[in-house]
This record gives structure tokens, C-alpha cells and sequence, in this order.
């Protein structure tokens, strides 16, 4: 099969003191765009990495239930943005971990409310703090969208192994400016269904996207668990789920990481081709 | 004679009688409405300067069908006639022709992040609609067969440059052209290619391509993987099917209808 | 007699709107009524791929906007169903393509030959939403027993009581071993968050991926549960009182859950 990722590092040569913006999207609603940067957070953090996560679905904030940070929101963006806190008031430090910080959305405003200079503005302010700077994106291409890849260096498109997923993130990849070098996750894919003939497999979803693989995350109930309790699953040990996105978080950060141990014959098994020869 | 340029509709009086020409355009126009308007146009008379009036009629004809007329060239002496039809003068008739410069110019690789609607593309936007149009009507009138239509417009082989295009063509996006449109890589699904003249795809054509837009029925699509959503030449469609082929395809009409044949057996 | 004119809706995206939108249409004009099915999601539109037609689009509800067609000449009507016609959105333009007065107008040329019209409308709650929202006069509000789909939910019904639009849920994806396992909310717990009248009650079943991606109405397949189901929603659109099957109690037919006024 084609290699995708030859030329592409998965980590750019980073400016000295100046973290990484990184907005997380999808076109398609529901594929787990929000679970995924909760996850990628948690696990970055985990590995020693200040790391900001921005809720940029304003009136539809969720990432903060996704952490279990409701309780602790009192201020969010457009606060910030429009200048009546403190940044340092707006974020709210994780439960788990001391590297690992959020700022809320705000949920009875209108994305239209956000400036687009002034999202790049405070993503740059960002960017000299935190290592990272993880942007959810709302689902959609319109304003909401296009003020979460302001500021936003690079992109990562969650893609499921279903038609429409696809068409949608293709159409986000065709908005994007390439200089973004959008990588791919394939989340939630069955691989049961795969094996069947009932779902896409990955590389039915990278022939249209044409994108380098970051990671493929298998569904397991125990994600949406982990969701209602707020507790994002990366950081537990025992869930594959889990492992996968800490598999991410580390690709991204350079290391190459090989495909965890399939638990799954068949489809799975075939993913380690997919990540050899990735640098 | 009626042309299509890179600015648009050219309507070109040559030498001889301006009223026979204005009545074989009118005609044309007349019989098919929908399929111009919208456009701009330009009209070049190159023969000797017409009377006020059959000018004037002429403008009038245009101007029912939505066709919008932007100016005139013409020798000086036709200069009179911009009051008398509020069509502005533009001049004499600019040189026919392209330098060597331009067309390499033209033909340089296009790696836009933007895929807009080229200016010169904009009359094709007016022709587009009228091929479906005609689709439509057909389907709302349950006829099945193809109304045969002459070749409207001849476009000068040097004024054709070819849009030439790397990289994946993604869903929703529209690469519009007057001339040919070559694309080395995909063509994804809830992409459009649309033509004047062929579109050549060398990788996938998963999406919608529409040669032959403004109604050169002898327009060809061809793709190393010919799989398209749906295909147009001229006024002609055809959905596509879904059966996986191996081997480079070309599609084209013969008698009424979209044909598909491998490109190893295809007449030039 | 004018059409009912329903926006689908949900606030999160992903819930079940589309696949919603499809099938009850589907079911509608299995019972014999004439509806229109319109995608309101311009530059990301899927409806048509859901119902199998996209290489029949010819025209598309922004050129319909924009005059460059006749409302007619854009309807593509499905092949399976006699009375079922779909107006697709646009894909290589963008919401702001389209205002909601010309939605409404749209909506109204369509409700004056039809029993139904249905508009898909995009997630969130930009300008593709109130679009699609101004173009109805009822809403059914698609979540899945899940916060952050509950959470949008609830921001969707404030938005629709600003409008005065009547509105009534259906709870899409149930599992009924994750709710016996309290590892999923109940279908009483979703309505009494929202404070909604239900409508219908859809459990997560695969069949619904494969139907999905070949472009088939889950109600054409026979002995379908799901299609069951759609057909059971259909009914209670049209005002007939169906009892509930409960999927989150111990055995299918557990409990008869009380039916609610007729619309």
C-alpha cells in the first residue's frame, strides 16, 4: 500500500519557547472531536507537556464536561476575548494533572461573537506559555470553524469509517490552508464491521483523504463511560482506548511509535503496516 | 459568428451584411433561451460600420435573452452608435492571437489553496445552467432521448489554454475553466471539474466532471480510474456506476447517449 | 391544505439527523403521504447520500434560491418510494448562501403540494440552523442519551421556545444493556432533563451503518426493528397514539408506556 507520511515529520521543528497550536476538527459532528482533544491533552500532559485545551464551540461548550470541569468553568472565552478577566482567571487548572489547563467556552453566547484576530491574538499569547495548544473545533464549516483554525499552526481531522465522515473531512481538508499539514485519526472503527464488509476500513478512508495516519482508535463502549463520569480515558491504563491515544500523543510529539498489539486479528493486525515508515 | 474568450461572449459582425449576421445570432439565441444568461458579452464588428438602427435592434435582442453587453469594438467610424445604444465604444477590435509568453504563463501549474471561479470562467457558469436546464426539462417531460445540438461555439485552438492542476481536487470544491482541465491526482466525491473543452484526470475521478459545458458534444472526460458521481458533456448526463475498472477509461457521446470505452481503445 | 412543515434538529452533530430525517420521511411515504425532504446543510450535505440519489443531482436548493432553476426541476424523486422527492443542498458553496427569508419561501412552495415537508438542518446553531429553522413551523429534536448531546439539546429547545415552535424529541442510539448497566441515562431521564414531550424512542443497532452507507431507508428492509420503529413515528405524526416499546427495561415489551395528547 501507498505511503502517506514519507516527507511529512510529525513534529515540526519547534521555535524555541514557543509552543505547538494545534486545532482538532472534523466537518462532521459526533466522530469525537472533543473526546479527542480531552484525550490528547490528558495524555500530553501526562507526558510532562503543559498543554492548554480551548473550547472554541461557543454555545455548545462540552469540553469541559468531557474533563468533568464543569463545576470549576467560571469564566470562559469570550470573557477573556472581550476583556473582563484575566486570562489566568479564565483557565481552569485539571483535576488530575498541574500541566494540564482549559478555557471553557461560553454557552448562552453566539460564535458569531468571536473575533477572528482576536483568537489568533490569544492563541499566540498561548503559545508562549504552554507547549501545546489544542483547539476544539465545533462541528461545521462556518464561523465557528473558521475562528478555531485561526491561529491554529497545524490540524489534526477525526474521520469515522462511515461515508459521510468522510465526504465532510474532505471537505474541511479542501478549506484548510495546506500549509497546516493536517494529519489523520480514524476514530471509533469497528472492526467486526470491518471484517464484514459493513464498514469502512482505514484504508477505504485514507484513499479519499490522501492524509498522513496519526492514529486509529477502535470504538469501546468504555469511552462514553468515561465521558459521563468525566474522566478522560487515555489516562487509564487498562483501556485500549486508551493506549491508543497515548500512542497519539507521543507520535506527535515525534517518537515513532509502533502499532499497539492487536487485540483484534484481521483489520488490526494490518495497522502496523500503516505506521512503519513513519519518521 | 459567436465565440467564447477568456472575457467572456464575443459576438463578431465580420465584413458583409451586419443585419444577416445579427438575425443568424438572434436565431441561435432564440433557440435555446436559458442556455446564455447571465453572461457578458462583447460585440466586434469588423466590417463596415451598421446602421443605427439595426444596431440598436440587435442590442435589444441580446439584451432579452439576459445577456448582458459590455461594449463594442469597431472602426472609428461606428464610434456614433454608443449613444445611440448606451453600449459603450471600446475601441478598435484588439489583436486576435496570444504570445508564446502568455499561453506558458496560462499553462503554469495552479497549486492555489482557493479553487475560485477564474473571471474567464464566469460565462460557463451561464452555460452549465443550461445544459442542466435542458436535463431537467427532458426529465420533467419523461423524454428520454438527447436533443441533438450543433457544435454553438468554435473556440480557436490557440485561445484553449489548458488549466492544468496537481494535487487532490476535494469535496466541495469547483474548478471551473474555459479550455481543458487537466488534473494530476484525485478528484474526490462532491468535487466539479467543469469544461469547455476535454477534462483529463490522471489519478481517480470519483467526483462530477462537465466537458464540453458550453456544447461541444465531441468533448471528452478521461481518467485513469473513471468512477465519477456523475459525468455531463455538452447536455448530456450520465450517473455514474459503481463497478471498480482497471484500466484508464475515457467517456464521450456517440448517437445520444454518454459511452465509456477503455482509453486503450479509444479513437482519437 | 398546506403541508407540516418539521425541522429535524439536535444542536450536536453526529446524533442521528440525518439517517432521522431519511427514514421518517421514508416511513411517511410508505404510509402513502407525499413529502419533500430538503437538505438544509449547504457545503456539507450527506441526505443525499443517505437516500442513494447523489448521481442524480442536477440542481440544488441554492440555484433554486438563486433562480438559476425551477423548484421542480431540483426535486429528485426516489425511485422506491411513489411519493417521496428530496431537494439536496449544495456542495461547493456555504451556508451563507441562502437567508432564512429564502428558506421560508422555499418551504412554503413545497408545503403547497405536499403532506410533509422535512428539513434536515446542520448541527450547531449557526446560520445553517436558523436557516432550516425558519423554514419550519414544527421541530423534532434528535439527541442521544449522552451529556454533551443532552447539553445541546436543551440549548437547541431555548432557541426553538424563542421562536414559539412546537417541538417533540426523539431519543436516538439507546442501548438498553449500557442503561440496565447505569452506564447510560434512561429514556425518562433524557425527557424529564428536557422537559420534552417524546416522540420516539430508536435503539442503537448496526443495521442502521450498513443501511447508511448503501443508501437504503431501513424500512424497506422487511422484518426490519428499526424500520418497525420509523413506521411506529410516522404514526404518531399523523396523530395516531402508539404505545412506546421500551428498550431500556428487562424484556422488549416490558412496559406500555402512556401515550401522550395527538398533535
Amino acid at each position: 500500500m501507498r505511503e502517506f507520511a514519507s516527507e511529512v515529520p510529525a513534529a515540526p521543528p519547534q521555535e524555541h519557547g514557543r509552543g505547538r497550536s494545534i486545532v482538532i476538527t472534523s466537518g462532521k459532528g459526533g466522530v469525537g472531536k472533543t473526546t479527542t482533544t480531552a484525550n490528547l491533552g490528558a495524555a500530553l500532559a501526562a507526558r510532562g507537556a503543559r498543554v492548554v485545551m480551548i473550547d472554541a464551540d461557543v454555545g455548545l461548550r462540552n469540553l469541559d464536561i468531557v474533563l468533568g470541569l464543569e463545576s470549576r468553568v467560571r469564566y470562559h472565552l469570550l470573557d477573556v476575548l472581550e476583556e473582563r478577566v484575566e486570562l489566568d482567571d479564565a483557565l481552569v487548572r485539571d483535576k488530575r494533572s498541574e500541566l494540564l489547563f482549559l478555557l471553557a467556552a461560553a454557552q448562552a453566547r453566539e460564535k458569531e461573537d468571536v473575533d477572528t484576530a482576536q483568537m489568533t491574538a490569544l492563541v499566540e499569547r498561548l503559545r508562549e506559555r504552554f507547549d501545546y495548544v489544542l483547539i476544539d473545533s465545533p462541528a461545521g464549516i462556518e464561523v465557528g470553524f473558521r475562528n478555531a483554525i485561526a491561529g491554529a499552526d497545524e490540524a489534526l481531522i477525526v474521520c469515522m469509517p462511515e461515508v459521510s465522515s468522510v465526504r465532510d473531512a474532505d471537505r474541511v481538508v479542501g478549506l484548510l490552508p495546506p500549509a497546516m499539514r493536517p494529519q489523520l485519526i480514524v476514530n471509533r472503527v469497528r472492526p467486526h464491521l470491518v471484517r464484514k464488509g459493513k464498514m469502512l476500513s482505514v484504508d477505504d478512508v485514507n484513499a479519499i483523504l490522501r492524509l498522513p495516519l496519526l492514529g486509529v482508535i477502535v470504538d469501546e463502549p468504555a469511552v462514553i463511560t468515561a465521558t459521563n463520569r468525566g474522566e478522560p480515558v487515555a489516562l487509564d491504563a487498562s483501556s485500549q482506548t486508551g493506549s491508543a491515544f497515548r500512542a497519539i500523543a507521543a507520535r506527535l510529539a515525534g517518537e515513532d511509535v509502533a502499532a499497539p498489539a492487536p487485540r483484534e486479528a484481521g483489520v488490526l493486525a494490518k495497522l502496523g503496516a500503516l505506521f512503519r515508515g513513519r519518521r | 459568428m459567436l465565440r467564447g474568450t477568456p472575457e467572456g461572449l464575443e459576438f463578431v459582425f465580420p465584413t458583409g451584411s451586419f443585419e444577416a449576421t445579427a438575425a443568424a445570432l438572434g436565431e441561435r439565441l432564440a433557440a435555446r433561451p436559458a442556455f446564455y444568461r447571465g453572461s457578458v458579452a462583447t460585440a466586434i464588428v469588423a466590417g463596415e460600420a451598421p446602421e443605427p438602427d439595426a444596431f440598436a435592434a440587435f442590442v435589444n435582442v441580446v439584451r432579452e435573452h439576459g445577456i448582458e453587453l459590455r461594449g463594442f469594438y469597431g472602426p472609428a467610424a461606428t464610434e456614433g452608435l454608443a449613444a445611440v445604444s448606451g453600449i459603450p465604444f471600446l475601441g478598435a477590435p484588439a489583436r486576435q492571437g496570444t504570445s508564446p509568453v502568455a499561453d506558458i504563463e496560462r499553462r503554469r501549474v495552479a497549486r492555489d489553496s482557493e479553487i475560485a471561479i477564474t473571471p474567464e470562467a464566469r460565462s460557463l457558469e451561464a452555460d452549465f445552467a443550461g445544459a442542466r436546464a435542458d436535463l431537467a426539462a427532458r426529465r420533467t417531460k419523461r423524454t428520454v432521448k438527447v436533443t441533438a445540438i450543433a457544435p454553438r461555439i468554435v473556440i480557436p485552438v490557440e485561445a484553449a489554454a489548458t488549466r492544468y492542476y496537481r494535487g487532490t481536487v476535494r469535496g466541495g470544491q469547483s474548478l471551473q475553466h474555459v479550455g481543458n482541465i487537466v488534473v494530476v491526482g484525485d478528484v474526490n466525491p462532491g468535487a466539479e471539474l467543469v469544461a469547455s473543452g476535454d477534462v483529463v484526470v490522471f489519478g481517480a475521478l470519483r467526483g462530477t466532471a462537465h466537458a464540453g459545458a458550453q456544447g461541444d458534444r465531441a468533448a471528452r472526460v478521461a481518467a485513469l480510474q473513471l468512477v465519477p458521481t456523475q459525468l455531463r458533456i455538452a447536455t448530456c448526463i450520465a450517473a455514474g456506476d459503481s463497478t471498480r475498472r482497471r484500466e484508464p477509461e475515457e467517456a464521450r457521446i456517440e448517437g445520444d447517449r454518454i459511452v465509456i470505452v477503455p482509453l486503450s481503445k479509444s479513437a482519437p | 391544505m398546506s403541508a407540516r412543515r418539521i425541522v429535524l434538529t439536535s444542536g450536536k452533530g453526529g446524533v442521528g439527523k440525518t439517517t432521522t430525517t431519511a427514514n421518517v420521511g421514508a416511513a411517511l411515504a410508505q404510509r402513502g403521504h407525499r413529502v419533500v425532504l430538503v437538505d438544509a446543510d449547504i457545503g456539507l450535505r450527506n441526505l443525499d447520500l443517505v437516500l442513494g440519489v447523489e448521481k442524480r443531482i442536477v440542481f440544488d436548493l441554492v440555484e433554486v434560491v438563486e433562480g438559476r432553476c425551477q423548484l421542480r426541476q431540483a426535486l429528485i424523486r426516489d425511485k422506491r418510494f411513489e411519493t417521496l422527492a428530496i431537494l439536496p443542498a449544495a456542495q461547493t458553496r456555504d451556508k451563507e448562501a441562502v437567508t432564512e427569508e429564502q428558506m421560508a419561501r422555499v418551504a412554503e412552495e413545497l408545503a403547497a403540494t405536499a403532506d410533509f415537508v422535512l428539513i434536515d438542518s446542520p448541527a450547531g446553531i449557526e446560520h445553517g440552523f436558523r436557516n432550516a429553522v425558519a423554514a419550519a413551523t414544527e421541530a423534532i429534536v434528535v439527541t442521544t442519551p449522552e451529556v454533551s448531546s443532552i447539553r445541546d439539546a436543551d440549548r437547541v429547545i431555548g432557541k426553538l421556545n424563542e421562536r414559539a415552535l412546537p417541538y417533540r424529541l426523539i431519543v436516538n442510539r439507546v442501548r438498553a444493556d449500557m442503561v440496565r448497566s447505569g452506564d447510560m441515562m434512561s429514556v425518562d431521564d433524557v425527557c424529564d432533563i428536557l422537559s420534552s414531550e417524546l416522540l420516539g424512542i430508536v435503539p442503537d443497532d448496526e443495521e442502521i451503518i450498513d443501511t447508511t452507507n448503501r443508501g437504503e431507508p431501513v424500512v424497506l428492509a422487511e422484518a426490519s426493528r428499526l424500520g418497525a420503529i420509523y413506521d411506529k413515528i410516522a404514526r404518531r405524526l399523523e396523530g395516531e397514539l402508539v404505545p412506546f416499546t421500551r428498550l431500556d427495561e428487562p424484556g422488549l415489551f416490558g412496559r406500555l408506556f402512556a401515550a401522550f395528547k395527538a398533535s
